[in-house]
């Protein structure tokens, strides 16, 4: 009924993804990061004011909000929740209409998602049990390494003889690894080690083969090294989504969109 | 609070109770409000949702007065015996005899969870060496020491051989704790091969006539130390009387099974349904009171389905689920994400089949025992699975893995490919230890993500 385009906002613990819809396209306009912690809905809240905003969007003129991630029920403002399994396969199919297996792999946890020719969710697997599969590993190396994240995997590119971690849980690989410093293992060697073991991990999860094309999603993505260690591990290609944080984001928008539609 | 099928809490049955004592609900013995149990600590009930019809307040009844129904059994002059991991076939053989009650002691592994962990008994098990890597039923531990939950049996008899490590384990433990017990062996379950006598199982399965035989051998000495236990002869005419009677606890939950699982507006909660086909074990210790407890359940669903009422919405998604939850809150979780129980496996499925009663009474128990999807291969129990979702039309399936719960490791797996070979349906696995509070939404995301999932594949 209304003419022009309406903003559809949705909105995520730690990311906020708006878009539009004018007829049938859905098109991005505003998107934006923020720190997670303890105050989800203040945090979100602030977040989703601050991109209002900046891209010079009125509030009233938000159709729908869709939250998702493991804080989706503590957004208040959210119209409504949708998981982020259903979402990162939404926004993963919008960068890369072909997709079928994603890897999404954040900071607390890490997903398998198959998808069907179609483009929906076949099966799922998840773990966040275990902080061998997730970030969480990197952010131990690089607290002990006395580096930056983001700054790993330019140093694991220089490897020449990664390092085996043998333990299965981060705590005690944190102790195999001074272990390693100790015995003058090349940082760049651990870290790769490292990759390897969170590559190793998500394997569980996927079996022995993937279907075709394989997309890299969540924040480890960004991580230089990530994708050629999960490639090592599956024996088969995976393909860095664009823009890998917001994949989940962007499928609530779109999901909002045409809750709306 | 509404007339109608509802879902209520245990505060909201103190008012519930009062409507249907006002109406003039008729109580058996050990009727009375919900409530009362929390004052036997068990604290869990308070976060749970129940089905707020008298069937369901029965039930609850039933199931948490089974302690004071044993205590009373003996003091009435009743042997107690503790039929362990063998699900169903040696209470059968027990019942037989009158002056005998049994009860499954391993069912303690839920009183961690109902008494929110404050018995200690977990605790008790770490100090005898069985830890948390441990399935939950190390808690029978703990209960054995304390007594403080069922009364000590005077006998105990423990299947071992096809059962999972960690029971055998925990079996040992309380034997070498000097509770002595009678081991008999049920062997892995396996096809007949060429030249062999094949035997047909209930259920499905089949089995070399040796296995059959063999597991007859080994049930005739439990026979006869029943026999010596209750003074009295356990013939061939006792155990057929056993038999029919349990045959027909088994008969009525396949109608509140297929009655419940097949109805477009689901007419009874999951919770209630999985407390109902626990009592096929060991009866909660009484047989009679089975039958009119599960009669009810399934009067009360008939009256719901012909009414047009229901629980639960009618796009729930329908989840075949695989294996019991240690915490039972998981079951109203389950609810709450938009799915509902059509069609379940809960390690014991053989106890829901009907026994053999056109054959000698040790053959037919015999054939029941290796019947046990358990003492077989994971792809066999996945083909019992397959079966059973083709039946009950199920969209998606559950595998609960049991922490620390040997047998489950690599079943979970096996059978989630056989499954997705089969039907091309999600599969999805969770963990759920005996308290979910502190994983609650991790489980909420991913009982939701398949609820998603499945909604979204009907629109094909």
């Amino acid at each position: 009924m209304d003419i022009g385009p309406e903003p559809h906002v949705k909105r995520v613990a730690k990311y906020l993804a708006c878009g539009f819809t004018a007829g049938s396209r859905f098109q991005v306009v505003a998107k934006g990061l923020t720190d997670q912690g303890v105050a989800q809905d203040r945090l979100t809240s602030e977040l989703f004011d601050r991109l209002l905003k900046d891209s010079k969007i009125r509030k009233k003129d938000v159709r729908k909000i869709v939250a998702t991630g493991y804080g989706r029920n503590a957004v208040s403002i959210a119209d409504t929740t949708i998981t982020e399994i259903t979402c990162h396969a939404v926004g993963v199919r919008r960068l890369v209409p072909n997709a079928m297996t994603i890897i999404d792999i954040g900071g607390e946890d890490s997903k398998l998602i198959r998808l069907d020719k179609s483009g929906k969710v076949r099966d799922f697997a998840m773990n966040d049990r275990c902080a061998a599969g997730t970030g969480r590993f990197l952010e131990v190396v690089a607290r002990r390494l006395g580096v930056e994240l983001p700054r790993l995997g330019e140093m694991a590119a220089h490897t020449r003889n990664p390092a085996a971690i043998s333990s299965m849980c981060v705590v005690f690989a944190e102790t195999e690894i001074i272990g390693l410093l100790t015995a003058g293992t090349p940082a760049e060697d651990i870290i790769a080690g490292v990759q390897a073991a969170i590559a190793a991990r998500v394997m569980s999860m996927i079996g022995r083969k993937a279907d075709l094309p394989i997309v890299f999603t969540g924040g480890v993505a960004m991580i230089t090294g990530m994708d050629r260690a999960l490639e090592s591990a599956l024996g088969q290609e995976v393909t860095v989504a664009p823009d890998p944080q917001m994949t989940g984001a962007l499928g609530a928008a779109i999901l909002a969109c045409n809750q709306v539609a | 609070m509404r007339d109608g099928p509802e879902q209520i809490t245990l505060r909201q049955w103190d008012q519930r109770y009062q409507q249907l004592q006002k109406a003039g609900i008729d109580q058996p013995s050990y009727g009375g409000p919900l409530s009362r149990h929390i004052e036997d600590g068990d604290t869990r009930l308070l976060k749970l949702r129940y089905d707020n019809s008298a069937a369901a307040l029965r039930l609850w009844n039933f199931l948490l007065t089974e302690e004071d129904r044993l205590h009373e059994a003996r003091d009435r002059g009743k042997k107690i015996v503790g039929t362990m991991k063998d699900l169903g076939t040696v209470p059968v053989m027990a019942y037989s005899l009158d002056n005998v009650v049994a009860f499954y002691p391993d069912g303690a592994w839920w009183i961690p969870c109902v008494m929110e962990l404050n018995a200690g008994l977990l605790s008790i098990a770490d100090s005898l060496g069985i830890d948390e890597s441990f399935c939950p039923v190390r808690a029978m531990l703990g209960a054995f020491v304390t007594g403080a939950h069922f009364p000590i049996p005077e006998l105990l008899i423990c299947s071992v051989g096809a059962t999972c490590d960690d029971f055998s384990a925990i079996a040992q433990r309380l034997n070498s704790l000097g509770y002595p017990m009678l081991w008999w062996e049920i062997p892995h379950r396996r096809a007949p091969e060429p030249g062999e006598e094949s035997v047909k199982l209930p259920g499905g399965f089949s089995a070399p006539r040796c296995q059959v035989e063999f597991v007859k051998s080994e049930l005739q000495r439990v026979r006869k130390a029943l026999e010596e236990f209750a003074g009295q002869c356990l013939s061939d005419e006792k155990l057929s009387a056993g038999i029919k009677k349990a045959n027909q606890v088994r008969r009525l939950l396949a109608q509140l099974r297929r009655l419940v699982f097949t109805a477009g507006l689901c007419p009874m909660p999951a919770l209630e349904m999985l407390i109902a086909e626990m009592l096929a074990i060991h009866f909660c210790s009484d047989r009679d009171e089975t039958i009119t407890v599960v009669k009810e359940l399934l009067d009360e669903g008939k009256k719901r389905i012909k009414a047009g009422t229901g629980l639960l919405g009618a796009d729930a998604a329908r989840i075949f689920w695989v294996n019991p939850v240690a915490d039972l809150q998981v079951m109203n979780l389950l609810e709450d994400c938009g799915g509902r129980i059509c069609g379940t496996e809960y390690m014991f499925t053989h106890a829901l089949d009907a026994i053999p009663q056109d054959l000698p009474p040790m053959d037919a128990l015999a054939r029941m025992a290796l019947a046990d999807p358990m003492v077989g291969s994971s792809a066999d129990r996945a083909s019992r699975i397959c079966a059973e979702i083709r039946r009950f039309d199920a969209e998606a399936v559950v595998i609960s893995r049991i922490p620390g719960a040997s047998h489950c490791v690599l079943e979970g797996q096996i059978i989630g490919e056989i499954v997705q070979a089969e039907f091309d349906v999600p599969v999805l696995e969770i963990e759920v230890p005996s308290l979910t509070d502190s994983i609650a939404q991790a489980l909420r995301t991913r009982l939701e993500a398949l609820v998603e999932t499945v909604r979204e594949r009907r629109k094909r």
